[in-house]
């Protein structure tokens, strides 16, 4: 784990920065010698060498690396949808052996079911958990209105919008009252204001939930804005390269991207980033 | 003038000049088959074709054979839909055997089924039977199609949701993969009953003792034009019906589904 040498971490940051306590010890999400291996046709491909670490409760941790390293893989093995050839996940010390009740992923291709409404969309993981129809639809109007979707409860997918479909889907991540919230890429559809606009939104959401979360992208300002912490992902077979601190104030508006702290961050992950992808790059040809 | 009104007028002209094609064109063989240019015995006048539908339609003859080709038809479907759903599950399923059979699918398209029905008629004898099977086989063609394509068309996303949320498999299934294959699978479906009503009407013109189609080919075989004539326009106007009703309960189920 490196940390910035040039951090000038002041007292209001300190205090207003969420640090793991002794409370939180054991919570969260424990990472332990985790390796994933993918069969193919020719041999087995090494997606993931070894990934050690922890998200404490209630923190944001961006996982960011080059294309193809293993980000979403790691992503599924917390969500329980791929086993590790080695190593463990543990959610709040149980390890994870499938798709539990405690984690809840949002996908970056569209997943809400279109020929459900709003509304039958963001109650579906309760449908599926057996809730009482009348108990999810009550649950689910005050998530809609969380994310902002009030007055479309009675739409269909076709009449929103790509980010409106990425809240429907936030929206029925977060009924299901997670831990942890598992994001992979769930922006990275959008257009650039889209994003910005909707990294925000969630950013508010998460304010009131508290929730854990991994967020994965490939986008640095995305994920020093979002962030506690930015994690670091090698090429290929990938390992967690660096952990960056994020001591940026919250609540965070999109106007601290132009500030002074905020491009020091930029400029730290990028480096980080900037050899590992020139190695994948390499790995599949692209560059001489 | 609103441009609403102007809108819907503008929608409306096509309607308007296809009624006037087909009154223009039943007006044209009017003429000429009451002018004597064409021959009573190849068409009669469509005035007295028209009368003779209101004879025809509600006469015992005409409700026997409309009830008997109804019921073929349905069969004919019903068995094509089962059959065509189960391959085309299975192709997606199993992506060798969708590999090795479906070129034979395919295939299958273009080659005129009804010329198989000496061998079934030997088979099965003189009997509905045939005339089913011909019409099954050529309705479950699209629906097979469909189905495979409408199941390979779903993202992996929508499964993957499923899993994550601990769906069964059932649920998975019922809850996700056939809602979302559904707005694929019914065009299929109604191709598939336009093919069995197509197959059933020309099979019952070479081997049938009742049924719309036998009835076309029996007055043809005696000399009956005026009859025939009606029940090819019965038939025809049968077709019709139906097509426009499949398609707007296609477009239906398309708009909810989709």
């Amino acid at each position: 784990m490196t940390r910035s040498p040039s951090t000038f971490q002041s007292e209001t940051h300190a205090a207003t920065t969420r640090r793991p306590t002794a409370a939180d010890e054991g919570r969260g999400v424990r990472f332990d010698g985790v390796q994933v291996v993918y069969p193919t046709s020719d041999g087995s491909i090494e997606a993931i060498r070894e990934v050690s670490g922890a998200i404490s409760d209630g923190r944001f941790v961006s996982l960011i690396g080059p294309s193809g390293c293993g980000k979403s893989t790691l992503l599924d093995v917390v969500g329980g949808l791929r086993r590790p050839a080695a190593g463990t996940v543990a959610i709040n010390g149980e390890a994870v052996s499938g798709p539990r009740r405690d984690t809840a992923m949002v996908f970056q291709e569209d997943s809400t079911l279109h020929w459900r409404t709003v509304l039958s969309n963001v109650a579906f993981g309760l449908e599926i958990a057996g809730v009482p129809k009348k108990e999810r639809e009550t649950r689910a109007r005050e998530i809609i209105n969380l994310v902002g979707l009030s007055g479309f409860e009675d739409r269909h997918p076709r009449e929103l919008s790509g980010g409106m479909k990425q809240r429907v889907a936030i929206a029925r991540a977060l009924l299901l009252d997670p831990r942890i919230l598992l994001m992979d890429e769930p922006f990275g559809a959008l257009d650039q204001q889209t994003r910005m606009f909707i990294g925000r939104e969630l950013l508010r959401v998460w304010d009131e939930t508290r929730k854990s979360v991994l967020f994965v992208t490939h986008d640095i300002q995305e994920a020093i804005y979002l962030s506690d912490e930015v994690w670091i992902m090698t090429a290929r077979p990938a390992v967690i390269k660096a952990i960056v601190p994020v001591d940026l104030d919250r609540p965070r508006l999109p106007e601290i991207m132009s500030s002074p702290r905020f491009h020091e961050l930029s400029t730290q992950v990028w480096e980080l980033l900037r050899v590992e992808s020139e190695k994948a790059l390499n790995i599949r040809g692209e560059l001489p | 003038m609103s441009t609403t009104a102007a809108r819907s007028r503008a929608r409306a002209w096509p309607a308007v000049a296809q009624v006037g094609l087909v009154a223009g064109g039943a007006g044209l063989l009017e003429f000429l088959t009451q002018s004597g240019y064409i021959s009573p015995m190849v068409l009669p006048p469509p005035t007295e074709i028209v009368g003779k539908l209101g004879e025809i339609v509600p006469s015992n003859v005409f409700l026997d054979d409309l009830g008997s080709t109804a019921i073929t038809v349905f069969s004919a479907f019903a068995i094509g839909a089962i059959i065509g759903l189960l391959i085309g599950i299975a192709f997606w399923k199993l992506p060798f055997v969708g590999a090795v059979f479906e070129p034979y699918l395919v295939s299958m398209y273009s080659m005129p089924a009804l010329v198989f029905y000496p061998i079934l008629l030997a088979l099965l004898g003189l009997s509905k039977a045939p005339i089913v099977v011909i019409a099954a086989s050529m309705a479950l063609i699209p629906i097979a199609l469909n189905t495979m394509v409408a199941l390979r068309a779903i993202k992996s996303t929508l499964p993957k949701l499923g899993t994550s949320l601990n769906c069964t498999r059932r649920q998975i299934y019922w809850k996700i993969l056939a809602p979302a294959a559904t707005p694929l699978v019914v065009p299929g479906l109604v191709l598939g009953f336009i093919y069995a009503m197509i197959g059933t009407i020309a099979m019952e013109f070479i081997l049938a003792s009742n049924g719309i189609g036998f009835r076309i080919g029996y007055y043809y075989r005696s000399f009956d034009v005026v009859d025939m004539y009606a029940y090819i326009l019965v038939a025809s106007i049968i077709a019709i019906i139906v097509n426009v009703a499949l398609n707007r309960l296609e477009r239906r189920i398309r708009r909810d589904m989709q």
